[in-house]
């Protein structure tokens, strides 16, 4: 058909004019796909990181902190807030329960953090209250991995070899004594004393007296004093004194959370199926679903196995918690956790979902007012506000100028091709005028101009459809990683603990645009519409051109 | 005799230029026959170009009557005029106005498509009259690729394509040289009476004047010589 050969030489043989206006086309749609994906994204990423609660099925969470509780919530383990931080410690410092010394051992330590347990029960409580729809509990523990060697401590004390010297002067025998020793040898029958013998005994000179047979009875002519020698001898008190080095040790130790969750009510809990990115839900035993990042960062994934003191549990699923007061890396069903931890029956984290959402700062005034002071209640809303970090700033700037930067972009591409096209048909009024001297109708120019406009508008709003798509996917791969994050437990600082055991929680979204249909028809849609709004505008103007005043125009 | 092709009476055509009113033709009365070759001589400026458009339709008169075979083109509405270009008239212009994103061919085929013949008629019909104006063998070339005499060629063929009963030709060698030129006209007028057209020629060349079997002369928008027939 000579009109559809007409356009396509049109738009071949224009190349320059053609492929500028494609340009703009493309580039105007591919701004508001890129822009309002982007914007998509950043209010994605805010939904499920900045919403943490509405994403578990929760409108309240209930958490128990570490004082004096007047309500008839009270803690498991009785006692507040010395019984817990005692908890704490024997935990970190108790190597005892590691095993003998030089074992090789591995063990992870679960510790309370600064949320006290309760018994599960008290959460009939809540449920009972009204406004409440469903009620589920968590327990949420910091855990310690350590593994190595468990130490040797010697102390190496090396004690006496002394030598003590002793130095006393012996009276020698009296005359007395002398004269009784004389006559004890005499009786005894040792020659002693007489001169027939030749023999003199000399005092002093007993030791070797005898020598024969009779010795023993010369020892007992020995007075008393000589006999035996006996003194009291105290040795200097001296206090030893060693230092004793650090035991040598190879103990590795990293830090993770832990949460306990009721695999029997997936609609509410601290990960719901829906937070499953890979794998699935937790059904009961010994499963475990990994928070995505620890997944990555410990080489983990579904299949892999998770020993916790000697109960090993595999990996079913990997999850992306939601950002909040809660969230763990590692979630295993609350039974399993509360055996490990030895906190059986307790929980340290109530979740509630009100039966509307009308009804939830009613139902959080109820709580408080039941469970008293002690009883943390925060809300949506509240655990959202907690977060911080750059996906919160970049959330907000995407709420303030998303829409607006998509309006401008949108009325920039919608503008570009309406003058494009306006230019382009404006360099065309003298041939619009020789096709009508030719006898070409009004309807006829019109329609062809048309065409040829919305030919450029289909093929620039196709390229500019590839180019959003493209764009969006390089923000995808470039684009940068926002973090929010949130800090539990170390409000307050009781004992100076809550720095210790408050747990940072990040999320880092990667900036991402996800495009919908429905995204690129309607970039498609403006080129599309700008282009046949400008083509007709255009066209009629030209077309309307008495002939005579079409040909005067100059080229 | 029989009635005239044309009948102007009292056509005046005045344009706005901002406040002034520019008088491009004043009161002419002019009659021309079916069949008559015309030439219109006169200094640019006097009228020329705006009477052949008032001619072809391409214009209406400020005040005054054309009538052509009769009907006045006053009463006429925009798609009339358009289907009398389409199948009355044939143009040639000065600067030949070839599309020039189109070939020679399709520049022939533009005059007929909206006559409705399908695409091979368009092209044997216009392979045709590229053959009567010499050109068969440029038939795909484009207007950048063909000589000034040879587009005027591609004009005259595209003009003559829908056998149209005037040819209205508005300085059909103004940027020819005078070889060229005279060839032009030559052809016009050789095509013309074969096909038995009528054919108005505005110049300023009298050598293409001297051609013509009446020859109006015109200065400041009105006819000097009386319109008679010859």
């Amino acid at each position: 058909m000579f009109y559809v050969r007409y356009l396509r030489s049109e738009l071949l043989r224009r190349r320059a004019r053609t492929i500028l206006t494609l340009a703009g086309l493309a580039v105007g749609v591919a701004l508001v796909i890129a822009i309002s994906g982007v914007s998509r994204g950043l209010d994605r990423a805010q939904k499920t990181a900045l919403d943490p609660l509405s994403t578990i099925g929760t409108d309240l969470t209930v958490t128990l902190s570490p004082q004096q509780n007047t309500g008839g919530f009270g803690p498991g383990g009785g006692g507040g807030g010395r019984e817990l931080l005692d908890a704490n410690q024997s935990a970190v410092t108790d190597l005892s329960k590691l095993g003998k010394a030089g074992d090789h051992f591995v063990h992870d330590f679960f510790l309370p953090g600064t949320q006290l347990t309760f018994p599960q029960k008290q959460a009939k409580q809540i449920s009972a209250l009204s406004g409440v729809a469903s009620v589920t509990t968590g327990l949420v523990l910091s855990a310690v991995h350590q593994e190595g060697v468990v130490p040797k401590i010697v102390a190496k004390i090396r004690t006496g070899g002394d030598t003590i010297n002793i130095r006393r002067r012996i009276k020698p025998p009296t005359t007395a004594e002398f004269e009784a020793m004389q006559k004890c040898f005499e009786k005894a029958g040792v020659g002693g004393g007489q001169q027939t013998g030749g023999q003199r005994v000399q005092p002093g000179g007993f030791g070797a007296a005898g020598g024969g047979p009779d010795s023993a009875a010369a020892r007992k002519c020995l007075p008393a004093r000589l006999r035996k020698f006996q003194a009291t001898i105290t040795t200097p008190e001296q206090t030893l004194q060693q230092l004793i080095n650090p035991p040598q040790t190879n103990i590795k130790s990293s830090s993770y959370t832990i949460a306990g969750v009721d695999p029997s009510q997936p609609a509410i809990g601290l990960v719901t199926p829906s937070q499953v990115t890979n794998g699935h839900y937790l059904s009961s035993g010994t499963e475990a679903l990994l928070a995505a990042s620890y997944a990555k960062r410990h080489s983990l994934k579904v299949g892999s196995e998770l020993d916790l003191n000697g109960t090993t549990f595999t990996v079913v699923g990997l999850v992306k918690p939601p950002l909040g007061g809660q969230s763990a890396d590692v979630y295993i069903p609350l039974r399993q956790l509360q055996k490990l931890a030895d906190e059986k029956g307790l929980a340290n984290v109530v979740l509630v979902r009100a039966t509307s959402s009308a009804d939830v700062s009613k139902v959080q005034k109820e709580i408080e007012q039941t469970l008293g002071s002690g009883a943390q209640v925060a809300s949506a809303k509240q655990v959202a506000d907690s977060i911080n970090g750059s996906l919160v700033d970049a959330a907000n700037l995407s709420h303030d100028l998303g829409l607006v930067l998509a309006l401008v972009a949108a009325a920039a591409a919608f503008l570009l091709a309406v003058l494009l096209t306006l230019s382009s048909v404006g360099k065309r009024v003298r041939e619009i005028g020789t096709l009508k001297a030719l006898g070409w109708s009004q309807r006829l120019v019109v329609r062809q101009i048309v065409a040829e406009c919305l030919a450029t508008a289909v093929v620039g709003g196709l390229v500019g459809v590839g180019l959003g798509i493209a764009a969006a996917g390089l923000v995808g791969v470039l684009g940068p990683n926002l973090s929010a994050s949130t800090t539990t437990g170390g409000g307050d600082a009781l004992f100076g603990l809550g720095q210790a055991l408050s747990r940072t929680a990040t999320t880092s979204v990667s900036l991402d645009a996800p495009l919908t249909v429905s995204l690129l028809a309607l970039g498609f849609g403006l080129a599309l519409a700008g282009g046949l709004l400008a083509g007709t505008a255009g066209a009629l103007r030209a077309a309307r051109l008495r002939p005579a005043d079409a040909l005067r125009q100059v080229e | 005799m029989d009635t005239p092709l044309y009948d102007l009476q009292h056509v005046t055509r005045t344009f706005r230029r901002g406040d002034a009113t520019i008088t491009a033709l004043e009161s002419v009365d002019l009659t021309i026959a079916p069949g008559e070759i015309v030439a219109v001589e006169g200094p640019s400026g006097s009228g020329k170009t705006t009477l052949l458009q008032l001619l072809g339709a391409l214009d209406r008169p400020s005040g005054g009557h054309v009538f052509f075979e009769g009907r006045d083109l006053n009463a006429l509405g925009d798609h009339e005029l358009a289907d009398l270009r389409l199948r009355a008239f044939g143009f040639v212009f000065q600067t030949f106005n070839l599309i020039p994103t189109l070939t020679a061919l399709q520049n022939v085929e533009a005059k007929l498509a909206p006559t409705g013949a399908n695409a091979a008629e368009l092209r044997e019909r216009a392979l045709t009259l590229l053959g009567e104006v010499g050109l068969a063998d440029r038939a795909e070339h484009l207007p950048s690729q063909l000589s000034g005499g040879e587009q005027q060629r591609v004009a005259i063929a595209r003009a003559l394509s829908t056998g149209p009963r005037v040819v209205l030709a508005d300085e059909p060698t103004g940027n020819l040289d005078s070889t060229t030129g005279a060839e032009i006209v030559e052809l016009l007028t050789a095509l013309s009476e074969e096909h038995r057209q009528t054919v108005v020629l505005v110049t300023h060349d009298h050598d293409v004047a001297a051609r013509a079997e009446r020859v109006l002369r015109m200065q400041d928008g009105r006819l000097l010589a009386p319109a008679a027939v010859a």
